[in-house]
């Protein structure tokens, strides 16, 4: 615990960020439950018929709470992970990695603190799914990966539209939905996490208000 | 204690199965390597790389050599749907060359089709050896093995308690999802209905993980995790005795198939 008490006591003070400091105790058992949210999120997403595949949600938790690396590992081992039953995963390995990285360098310029801000990081993180995805999408799956939303960039396609415009296109706009979804989720449950466990965190302070800091 | 130490190791009778997790990495590598040579052959007029679908068979030998084939097609039956869907779409959405077949709208590009194969077959053959190593290995060997070829210990850890972890909050969200049923919370509906249902169950799931890895940290820290030093291991990993043979085995393979390939070329 040695590290979380350090980062206890120089609370007020400009915060300093390292690699090592990142992957405290907490924000290594943080990892494992990142990932088996984003699972869960996913199974939970294809039970209840949702059009999303909202299995981002515990990267950008990761992210959040931990910054951009624990973030980036999070969203790097679920792909791992969900590849053991389904190799087709593998190849998205690098999406979800820059899902963690991205939303980890957000919070620590903490914007997710104010509403406005809120919204320029979702299409942000959405913009940077989207354009991550895309390459591998096409070039590797040729467009169409058979999720829900593939079919429908199928259907793009067969009506004469570019390969790369289809996917944008579907893409785009369900992306976005997932991010509000999944920021929703993660900030709900930051919202009801005491303060003596947000400090533990590496980005923890950013979430905790104001009279809480006396 | 005896007992329980007996108990928890991983005996295979299956030569092929039991090899060293490295050595099966490294099989499948050369297997990756193999179907992207193989890939760079085309026979036929309009240059299909049909050579990948006899390819696929060694997969399924492999798979009935160590013993494992049920559970094979069955994991690998995901991924056909996956490759099926491409083929089909590429062969028919992709234009380009020239026209082979038409049928009413349906029209067949020589591109088209070529990408369809080539694509479909290279993720049926990538995906199918990455199952053959998943189905004959337990995740507990691969973190050890991680663990030897000097990966952090830490690391090894996050990987095993992933897979614990995801099986223990897919219980809880269970769970949960019916309590909040029981408490009213629509899950059937309109799109919006079954949207809001979402937040009641995955809420109280993060939050009750999070709080619970504050006491794990303790319990870590009291059984000396963060100690320095070497640390002892209760799971010891057997080799089977073939990786020697097999490691060759596959090398020589692929070096015998990439000659024959430049060989092509050159003739």
């Amino acid at each position: 615990m040695q590290t979380n008490k350090g980062k206890g006591e120089r609370k007020m003070q400009e915060k300093k960020y390292s690699i090592k400091t990142d992957f405290s105790m907490l924000a290594i058992l943080i990892i494992p439950i990142s990932v088996a949210v984003n699972f869960v999120g996913g199974q939970l997403a294809s039970i209840l018929k949702l059009p999303m595949y909202l299995d981002t949600i515990g990267t950008i938790f990761a992210g959040m709470l931990c910054g951009p690396w624990v973030g980036a590992v999070a969203g790097g081992l679920t792909n791992v992970v969900t590849g053991i039953a389904n190799p087709v995963n593998f190849a998205f390995i690098p999406v979800n990695i820059l899902a963690g990285l991205v939303t980890g360098f957000l919070a620590r310029k903490k914007m997710f603190n104010v509403w406005w801000k809120w919204i320029i990081s979702m299409i942000l993180m959405a913009v940077v799914a989207v354009v991550s995805s895309a390459p591998i999408v096409v070039l590797v799956y040729g467009g169409v990966t058979g999720s829900g939303t593939s079919l429908i960039t199928a259907a793009a396609m067969a009506a004469g539209a570019n390969i790369w415009a289809a996917f944008f296109g579907t893409e785009g706009i369900f992306q976005l939905l997932d991010r509000v979804i999944s920021f929703i989720i993660c900030r709900l449950v930051i919202q009801v996490i005491p303060p003596r466990t947000l400090v533990k965190f590496g980005c923890g302070m950013n979430y905790i208000k104001e009279k809480d800091k006396k | 204690m005896e007992n329980y130490i007996e108990k928890i190791q991983i005996r295979k009778s299956n030569k092929l199965a039991g090899l060293y997790p490295s050595t099966k990495a490294l099989i499948v590598l050369m297997y990756a390597v193999c179907t992207f040579i193989v890939n760079t052959i085309e026979v036929t007029d309009i240059g299909l790389p049909l050579f990948l679908i006899p390819q696929f068979l060694v997969i399924l030998i492999l798979c009935k050599a160590s013993g494992v084939l049920g559970r094979c097609i069955k994991a690998l039956n995901t991924v056909a749907v996956v490759a099926l869907i491409i083929l089909l779409v590429q062969t028919f959405l992709v234009p380009g060359g020239d026209l082979i077949w038409r049928f009413g709208i349906l029209r067949i590009y020589e591109r088209g089709l070529r990408t369809a194969v080539s694509l479909s077959f290279l993720i049926m053959n990538i995906a199918g050896i990455f199952v053959w190593l998943f189905q004959t290995t337990e995740n507990k060997e691969i973190s050890r093995a991680l663990e030897d070829s000097g990966m952090n210990y830490k690391a090894a850890y996050v990987f095993t308690s992933t897979l614990q972890m995801i099986e223990i909050l897919g219980r809880n969200s269970k769970t949960i999802m019916n309590a909040q049923k029981a408490r009213g919370v629509e899950t059937e509906g309109n799109l919006i209905v079954r949207a809001k249902a979402f937040f009641p169950s995955l809420v109280p799931l993060i939050l009750g993980a999070v709080i619970s890895s504050e006491e794990r940290v303790l319990t870590l820290e009291a059984r000396g995790f963060t100690m320095q030093g070497p640390k002892t291991h209760l799971f010891e990993l057997k080799k089977s005795g073939w990786e020697g043979k097999a490691a060759a085995a596959s090398v020589l393979i692929t070096v015998l198939l990439l000659a024959g390939r430049i060989m092509l070329w050159l003739l």
